[in-house]
């Protein structure tokens, strides 16, 4: 083996090393997190947590106000954020693939994608909240909604980009009007992948406690109204964690065990959908 | 029509029915001229081959004959194409009427994700309302006309990109059938295919004459000689020549394309 060849072998191997001791390090915090958060979420977790209100300090309760309330505020932000992003990114990929206006809306859709998410809160507060005079659950579905939409536009613009310009044509060749090549056509091409885009996007918005304190506040009681504050699981995990009340920081694990998995279902059922796009 | 190709054309061709024709086209990408006042006809009933090395612009040609370069904003053509006597390139024409009338077969399969029934089905739909009976029907004698119906009928429901590649370019083929075109572009439609799906194709577009004017481009030449009546051979964006596909095969009149079909270069 000459001596060029070892030394490629040494750097090669040491750049090795660095690769896995860094993914080792990541791996490892990512563990505790989980172990913390099973271990204690676990111990908290009982029916109760299902099926009572979040309790006043000293007392026991559970977490179904707050269930409730994320499950509700996330429909609604979902339902409002994503039909936006599915147009934007529609017209990015399908109308105006070479046009500026694509490039510039590209451009802040990506700012606002990695804008923290405490902005958007405040923002939404300032046109909902001030104008309403009241913190209300439809402010924290916008906010939601706000936080939807530059996923849905990005998942959107990439899927559609993927599907071949080939099947437009054969498409067109028909004599099929462009909507229909792309409601017909372009959709179901890339069907696995929207819809991986919107559950990663339901994911995205589901743990947001910034966006929330803000806008929906937080509701100690059983509430479904949309003008009127509302409970959420991020903003109770984020109040109780931070209480000395032993029985609120119970259910502060509980309710950060439930968001993880449900995160957790809906990546994975992200990740099969779209591996069976990449298969077929 | 004042080109040499009709002065010289034999008499037996004045006869035949032009159903389209091409009148000094020149075609842009941008500021590049890919075609340079091209004259072509198109006889009914008739297959023409489109030859010539690659770069030629025998697709270009063929993707305006459909105006499929609609969909890009920086191409356009300049000239006329008639299609029984009407210029296709008016800005007035409606262009999914057109392309109603003049389908295309594309190089590469290009099967919708959806079910082999639907593949044939949905083109249907955009022009004609159907019941159940009479679409299955139309849907079965589309995939007979393709020649893949004994293939493909246990398994309607399937999706149409489980077939095997020659499958798949017979169900386009089945698709564009079904909405009942006038003149059927077919853009190199066999070079993806094994030689058996060649085989079944070229025979396949051979009876596909009866009902359809038929325009192919095509890389290889034994493939003109077998499917074509009349082949034009173009070389840089320019007509060379066109002619009966046997003269131009055995006694071209231009020295370009001897050394073409001969193999000196290209």
């Amino acid at each position: 083996m000459s001596a060029l060849q070892a030394a490629r072998k040494t750097r090669s191997a040491v750049a090795m090393g660095l690769c896995v001791a860094s993914a080792g390090v990541g791996l490892i915090a990512l563990a505790f997190i989980l172990a913390a958060l099973f271990w204690n979420g676990f111990s908290g977790l009982n029916l109760k947590v299902f099926t009572e209100m979040t309790p006043p300090p000293g007392s026991s309760g559970g977490l179904l106000n707050a269930i409730v309330g994320s499950l509700i505020m996330t429909f609604f932000g979902v339902l409002i954020g994503a039909p936006l992003g599915m147009f934007a990114g529609t017209y990015m990929a399908e109308y105006g693939r070479n046009s500026k206006l694509t490039t510039v809306v590209r451009f802040i859709n990506d700012i606002l994608l990695s804008a923290p998410s405490i902005v958007i809160g405040l923002f939404v507060y300032e046109i909902t909240v001030v104008q309403m005079g009241h913190f209300s659950a439809i402010a924290g579905s916008i906010a939601l909604a706000l936080l939807v939409v530059p996923v849905v536009v990005r998942t959107t613009e990439d899927m559609l980009n993927l599907v071949p310009g080939s099947l437009r044509e054969a498409a067109t060749a028909l004599g099929m009007p462009r909507s229909l090549v792309i409601r017909h056509v372009a959709y179901k091409a890339a069907r696995a992948g929207l819809i991986t885009g919107l559950l990663l996007a339901v994911a995205r918005v589901s743990g947001e406690t910034a966006p929330l304190l803000f806008t929906a506040l937080n509701n100690q009681f059983w509430s479904t109204k949309l003008d009127a504050p509302m409970a959420s699981l991020p903003v109770v995990i984020f109040q109780f964690a931070l209480s000395p009340y032993k029985e609120w920081q119970a259910l502060a694990w509980a309710g950060a065990l439930i968001i993880t998995l449900a995160v957790l279902t809906l990546s994975i059922t992200a990740r099969v959908l779209g591996a069976q796009r990449t298969s077929k | 029509m004042t080109n040499v190709l009709t002065q010289e054309a034999p008499a037996s061709r004045d006869q035949l029915a032009q159903k389209m024709s091409v009148k000094n086209l020149d075609f842009f990408y941008g500021e590049t001229r890919a075609l340079k006042s091209v004259s072509v006809p198109l006889y009914a009933n008739q297959a023409t081959a489109f030859i010539g090395p690659s770069g030629c612009g025998k697709s270009t040609l063929l993707r305006v004959l459909n105006r499929m370069y609609s969909l890009y904003p920086r191409q356009r053509a300049e000239g006329e194409v008639l299609l029984d006597g009407e210029n296709i390139l008016n800005p007035k024409q409606d262009i999914n009427a057109l392309r109603a009338r003049v389908g295309m077969v594309f190089q590469k399969p290009t099967p919708f994700p959806m079910s082999i029934y639907d593949n044939i089905a949905f083109g249907v739909r955009l022009y004609e309302k159907l019941g159940k009976a009479d679409m299955d029907e139309r849907v079965e004698k589309a995939l007979r006309g393709a020649a893949i119906w004994d293939e493909v009928k246990d398994k309607l429901n399937a999706s149409g990109l489980s077939l095997s590649g020659g499958q798949q370019q017979r169900l386009c083929i089945a698709r564009t059938v079904a909405i009942q075109p006038e003149v059927i572009l077919f853009d190199e439609p066999c070079s993806a295919l094994d030689p058996i799906s060649t085989a079944k194709v070229e025979e396949l577009i051979d009876e596909m004459r009866r009902d359809y004017t038929i325009a192919i481009v095509t890389h290889n030449m034994q493939q003109a000689v077998r499917v074509s009546q009349y082949t034009a051979f173009m070389y840089l964006g320019e007509m060379v020549e066109f002619d009966d596909t046997d003269k131009i095969f055995t006694a071209p009149k231009e020295r370009r394309t001897q050394d073409y079909i001969t193999g000196r270069f290209g």
